[in-house]
């Protein structure tokens, strides 16, 4: 029935923790449908990378069981039916919190790598 | 798109709307996705055909992503269990008889378990309703008349001053005594009395009101009584107001100083409706020998034993012993002291404790049965679960799915268990409402029918799960798992056909007994013959003389009607039940010596009227009947039974002389001597017998109506002999005593009822354990089939490669059967032997039947081979058809 998929992880894929931060700061922007922020994240990291759907949809409806988005079905560029996402004010305060975190690691890490941190 | 939509339909239709609508929105959104993907591949120039094949390469697992997404939800774990149970409810259907087999095993086991749990629970655990009733004992003198702790004056009152080992001790009066409670609506209630020091020794204190006061419990004392919680509710309406009243008990007037709890009953299991003072004049009891007759309880000091307790006490018991009890039947008396749960119970333990010891073995046989079911069910499934595994399904999905299937079917299993006790307890009722104490009061215990279900659970899942865990890495059938699984469902069924052959030997063995106990012969003729007890209100029947002209003119009134052959009375009936005993050695012929020693045993009296000998039956061999002329006459006479006779003139013709009743110096005269007749219970060893004449005098006729346990005195029973069927001589005898007095109860039973009443226990005993005998056997049968069959089911490719090289249909049977064979015989032997080894346990519970009967133990043998055999051969039966070239097709 419902077996478990072993979706493969490739190592493009993203740690979870970033992923969440990636969607909800290209959510931050503006409300945006699934197939949008993958094509944002991709674009926005010059095509380095690449969201996998495998993990795109669980991730949103993670995000939104938790309260952090909130998506409502509206018409999309293209005349059709689509899910839009967009950020709760919970959210807002999770993304500075994720950024804020993203910010401290990133120091971290490259101070253990001995490179000098870049504001 | 088309391929999504029909995912969608197909989710729709196994599950529910709410769910299959999130389910077409994350496929929806999903769509949306790879609908845009394509767009932009066909914008970049690529076929249709080709844009949606890169789509659907770019996006990865579509069933991926929406497994991933659906996980998510908050409810995604309630929603697989809500599947787990939907699959495994569909995989049941599939397989109607393992879910049906598997339910009724339990159910049998639950049941019977928690219904017989019930039952034994008040006689052998709970706790009896006294505080620190487990230091609670019954003190008193035993002697071959009275086999029941009793106490007198001249012992009780010395004793409770000196004894040590006890922190209390008080006693009531010997038993409930029937009493009037004369008011504009007089009724018959039952009276006790008890001494100030009585409930606070049980621990209990009155809902209202207040113990007696020392000064109350003192001859001529203040008149006060405490009611009971029934008589405060249906009589007084619950009126706290009782308290002030004063009410008119057998004429004196008692003021009401409290109301018993609501659940309050004697330690001699009495429920009283009104407790009165004992009020003995001590003084006078202390030197009277042997003094006014009572119970004596006491509570045990914390910490000493009963043994401890009889050793303190035995010298008082000397003391007192051999100054009051002449030396020729001292011996006869001893001390004994009881717990108060075996006073109230100890007949009664035995066949609790065997009735569990049944049902705990059905419920072994019930387990195994749910074991070897379910392994065997594992081990089919294997493949399934292999080809599941293989295709991703977790490892904790697959013991999720096996717990769940365990779970639903022990649920169905306790529920159907629970109903099966609750008609069970309701047919042990019917079955023999006096065979066990505490029976009709008997509730269902939750307790039980919980713990046997968990039981029943566990053993459901240890071997369900075990192929779960196993966890087949590979396809192939052969493992050497299912060889494991095999020999341990061989032990199982080995082991379930030797508990069978245990309980079926017990269940022969108390059958027969109690057929022998039905066959024997009685010495009375119990057609046509009503017996009834009249209770005349004391009050109004208030001499001996009243109740002698009643009682007259109510043998007259029955005499005239038709088909009425003999009209008798007497104060206790054959084969069992109360009776009145002398000493043998109270009896005394005419120019012989007393017996030098001891008592010579115990010799049973009757008080009865002439036609007593033609209600019954039973014949006069020697000499005569008492005839009509005797009741008016002033001679003593009496008739012996054979065996009396026998004893008090042995070897000499016994009519015409005289005997001397020691106690008050009566002669009497024998006037003849009578067949014996069944009289010491339906088990025990025929006493002799003496009948004594209840004649027309007023003296005859005293006692007071009985009520429970009886005493010397008793009121008399009126037996009846017709033509017509007793049922219809009831209501007749009824009309004539209502046409007397229209307030005095009739209580009228058949004699052949209350013969019957006396193998209550005995019929409950042997039809219970027939019953758990017959369903441990089935089980046993059914695991054996089935043991067989799987067995012979996946030997199919084996049978088929013997046949092609030329095994004859003989040599499979006796491969197949064989193997049936070998398990019956070690669980038969085994079984023999657990039987024989336990049968000792039982044979107090045996009439005329040795434990180790030869007879007994052959046809059970014979019954379980046969039944076993025929379940092994069934399936060999099959395996025996196989067609070898399917077979080898197979697979």
């Amino acid at each position: 029935m419902t077996a478990q998929s072993s979706s493969a992880s490739s190592s493009s894929d993203l740690l979870q923790g970033t992923l969440d931060l990636l969607i909800l700061r290209t959510l931050a922007l503006e409300p945006m449908h699934g197939w949008g922020i993958a094509l944002r994240i991709q674009q926005l990291s010059k095509e380095v990378l690449q969201v996998g759907q495998g993990s795109l949809y669980p991730a949103l409806h993670r995000l939104e069981y938790r309260g952090w988005i909130q998506a409502e079905w509206a018409p999309s560029e293209n005349n059709r039916r689509a899910k839009f996402y967009s950020l709760t004010p919970t959210g807002r305060k999770q993304l500075e919190a994720e950024v804020a975190n993203w910010d401290r690691m990133a120091s971290a890490i490259a101070l253990v790598l001995g490179r000098e941190a870049e504001a | 798109m088309s391929f999504l939509k029909l995912l969608a339909r197909l989710r729709a239709f196994v599950f529910p709307s709410g769910v299959a609508r999130a389910h077409t929105d994350l496929d929806d959104e999903l769509q949306f996705h790879l609908e845009r993907s394509i767009e932009v591949n066909q914008a970049a120039g690529m076929s249709p055909t080709e844009a949606r094949r890169r789509a659907l390469v770019d996006f990865g697992g579509v069933e991926g992503a929406r497994a991933g997404a659906w996980r998510e939800r908050p409810g995604w774990i309630l929603e697989t269990v809500a599947q787990d149970i939907r699959y495994a409810v569909r995989g049941f259907g599939r397989n109607p008889g393992f879910t049906f087999t598997v339910i009724a095993t339990l159910a049998l086991g639950i049941g019977t378990a928690t219904a017989v749990f019930s039952v034994a629970d008040r006689i052998l655990f709970r706790a009896l309703p006294y505080a620190h009733d487990d230091r609670l004992v019954s003190v008193g003198l035993v002697q071959s008349l009275e086999r029941q702790e009793f106490a007198v004056g001249g012992f009780y009152y010395h004793w409770r001053d000196n004894q040590k080992p006890f922190e209390a001790f008080a006693a009531q009066g010997t038993m409930l005594h029937a009493c009037a409670l004369v008011e504009n609506n007089p009724a018959q209630l039952n009276c006790i009395t008890a001494e100030a020091g009585f409930l606070p020794l049980l621990g209990v204190a009155p809902v209202l009101g207040r113990n007696f006061l020392p000064e109350e419990d003192r001859p001529n004392g203040p008149q006060v009584a405490l009611i009971s919680w029934g008589l405060w509710r249906s009589r007084y309406g619950q009126d706290p107001g009782i308290l002030s009243r004063t009410i008119d008990v057998d004429g004196s007037p008692v003021r009401v100083i409290g109301v018993l709890p609501k659940d309050f009953e004697l330690p001699t299991l009495g429920v009283p409706d009104i407790m009165l003072p004992m009020a003995r004049d001590e003084a006078k009891e202390r030197n009277a020998n042997p003094g006014g007759p009572m119970r004596a309880f006491a509570r045990l000091r914390p910490g000493l034993s009963i043994a401890e307790a009889k050793a303190e006490m035995e010298p008082l018991f000397i003391h007192t012993r051999d100054s009051l009890i002449p030396a020729q039947i001292a011996k006869d008396f001893h001390l004994s002291i009881r717990s108060l749960r075996d006073r109230e119970t100890k007949d009664a333990q035995l066949p609790a404790w065997v009735l569990l010891g049944a049902v705990l073995a059905v419920l072994l046989i019930a387990c195994a049965n749910v074991a070897g079911l379910m392994l065997a069910r594992g081990l089919r499934q294997e493949r399934e679960l292999a080809v599941r595994a293989a295709l991703g399904a977790s490892r904790g999905r697959l013991i999720r799915q096996t717990l769940t299937e365990a779970a639903l079917l022990s649920l169905a299993g306790a529920a159907v268990g629970l109903l099966l006790a609750v008609g069970l307890l309701r047919v042990f009722v019917a079955l023999a409402p006096t065979g066990i104490p505490f029976l009709a009061r008997a509730g269902l215990d939750l307790r039980i029918a919980g713990f046997t279900a968990l039981l029943a659970i566990a053993s459901g899942l240890f071997f369900g799960l075990a192929p779960a865990l196993r966890q087949p890495r590979s396809l192939t059938t052969h493992t050497a798992g299912a060889r494991r699984g095999a020999l341990l469902r061989r032990s199982l069924v080995a082991g379930q056909i030797a508990i069978s052959m245990v309980l079926l030997s017990g269940a022969a063995l108390l059958l027969r007994s109690f057929q022998k106990m039905q066959e024997q012969s009685l010495g009375i003729d119990t057609q046509g013959v009503l017996t009834a007890r009249i209770a005349l209100p004391g009050f109004r029947y208030n001499t001996p003389q009243k109740k002698m002209e009643f009682y007259l003119r109510a043998e007259e009134a029955m005499r005239r009607l038709p088909g009425v052959r003999a009209v008798a009375y007497s104060d206790s009936l054959p084969p069992g039940g109360w009776h009145d005993e002398e000493r043998f050695s109270g009896i005394r012929a005419e120019g012989k010596a007393a017996a030098a020693q001891g008592t010579g045993g115990s010799i049973l009296t009757r008080g009865v009227t002439p036609d007593y000998f033609r209600a019954l039956n039973i014949p006069i061999v020697r000499g005569r009947s008492f005839s009509e002329q005797d009741r008016s006459g002033s001679a003593y006479w009496v008739v012996l039974s054979r065996l009396a006779a026998a004893r008090i003139f042995p070897g000499e013709e016994a009519v015409g002389k005289r005997i001397e009743r020691v106690r008050d110096g009566l002669w009497l005269t024998v006037a003849g001597v009578a067949e014996n007749a069944k009289n010491g219970g339906l088990t025990e060893p025929d006493l002799p017998e003496i009948y004594f004449l209840r004649r027309s005098v007023a003296q005859d006729w005293g006692g007071r109506a009985p009520v429970g346990e009886v005493m010397s005195g008793a009121a008399p029973l009126m037996v009846v002999d017709s033509t017509q069927p007793p049922a219809s001589v009831a209501p007749w005898l009824r009309a004539q005593i209502a046409a007397l007095d229209p307030t005095a109860p009739v209580e009228t039973e058949t004699l052949r009822m209350s013969v019957s009443k006396l193998a209550d226990r005995p019929r409950f005993e042997s039809a219970l354990l027939g019953f758990f005998a017959i369903c441990g056997l089935a089980m046993a049968a059914i695991g054996l089939y089935g043991v067989i069959a799987f067995m012979a089911a996946r030997r199919t490719q084996e049978i088929g490669v013997r046949m092609a090289l030329g095994a004859g249909r003989g040599d499979i049977l006796r491969l197949i059967a064989g193997e049936g064979v070998r398990l019956i015989a070690l669980g038969g032997a085994l079984g023999l032997a657990g039987a024989l080894a336990a049968a000792h346990l039982v044979k107090s519970l045996l009439y005329q039947v040795g434990p180790y009967d030869p007879a007994v133990y052959a046809s059970v043998a014979l019954l379980l081979g046969v039944v076993a055999l025929a379940a092994a051969l069934l399936p060999a039966r099959a395996a025996m058809r196989v067609d070898p070239a399917a077979a080898l097709r197979s697979e």
